[in-house]
């Protein structure tokens, strides 16, 4: 048998090895640290989306949320998105822009109110940016209510805006 | 000490001593590291967690072993398919536009974002390996891969 051949052999054993002993470790640092990850998140289907942080909230929650006016919604989207539709009574808030609009879309709002954030689509990262954002600003009360925009349409709820 | 094994040597130091600096920031946070592969989009929801877990620790030992030349073949295969593994990511978020936190080195959200320049470090990093592993391959006995005749 070639030397090769006999190298590949021991590439594959031995990097099996090693994926087994990362593994082991791993998980059993994990199992004894105190801030230990749960391997796999459960949840509602709706929250199947919830992001590490557990920042996520159904659009059933977003909805009772809304009605009962316990929340501002905060739209991420840039503002022509916003300007032609967005949920009834939101602000906008795109996080790019956070330095410059905050105090005048936010300085009258006091850090404990429980924020809704959302953009459009399921993969929209602008919602999680500006949740992430607002968090470092010292809100505590923060959630976000992913593919918010499209989820929030298609169940018929308020939005308001030019409709452009 | 035959030709190019010094060198050989010192890139093996250098890559060991890369992963295991790279291990260590998201050992200590694994939530953090958790939500950077989420935003990644690629790998799916359920592995996140496990991914977060074991991946950092994976870079560390290979950065060991790297370091201290054991288990040489082995460790340069999943050396290199890691790099390759973050390459592909990295450009295929780039590509799709998609703001994401590189998670190379640090899981602080603040820094470390994932530019063409991290591709090209990775790039770096990538050939690096290459050229370990291919040595390793062609000639077992200088790279000192135990092999029988």
């Amino acid at each position: 048998m070639s030397k090769s051949s006999q190298v590949i052999k021991s590439m594959i054993r031995q990097s099996g090895l090693i994926l087994l002993l990362a593994l082991a470790v791993g998980l059993g640092v994990n199992q004894v640290r105190s801030d230990r990850l749960p391997l796999v998140r459960s949840g509602p289907a709706e929250s199947r989306s919830a992001a590490a942080d557990g920042l996520t909230i159904s659009l059933e929650e977003a909805r009772r949320l809304h009605e009962t006016d316990q929340a501002l919604f905060l739209d991420a989207r840039p503002e022509p998105w916003f300007e032609m539709g967005h949920i009834q009574r939101a602000r906008n808030l795109p996080p790019e822009e956070i330095d410059r609009l905050f105090a005048q879309v936010l300085g009258d709002v006091p850090p404990h109110r429980l924020i809704v954030t959302y953009c459009d689509g399921e993969n929209c990262q602008l919602s999680h940016d500006l949740a992430f954002a607002l968090k470092q600003r010292g809100f505590t009360e923060v959630r976000v209510l992913v593919d918010g925009w499209r989820l929030w349409q298609e169940a018929g709820l308020p939005i308001e805006g030019s409709g452009g | 000490m035959k030709r190019g094994e010094g060198l050989a040597f010192l890139v093996r130091l250098f890559l060991g001593g890369v992963f295991i600096y790279a291990g260590l920031d998201k050992i200590i946070d694994p939530a953090g590291f958790a939500k950077i592969i989420y935003n990644y989009r690629i790998v799916p929801e359920i592995s996140i967690n496990l991914i977060a877990v074991c991946l950092p620790w994976l870079e560390f030992i290979l950065g060991v072993m790297l370091v201290a030349g054991i288990f040489r073949p082995g460790t340069l295969v999943l050396v290199n398919l890691l790099l390759l593994i973050f390459l592909g990511g990295l450009v295929f978020n780039l590509a799709r536009g998609l703001d994401v936190h590189c998670g190379c080195f640090t899981t602080d959200a603040s820094g470390d974002p994932a530019t063409w320049l991290a591709v090209v470090r990775d790039a770096i990093l990538l050939a690096l390996s290459l050229g370990l592993l291919v040595k390793t391959v062609r000639r077992p006995d200088l790279t000192g891969a135990k092999v029988k005749e």
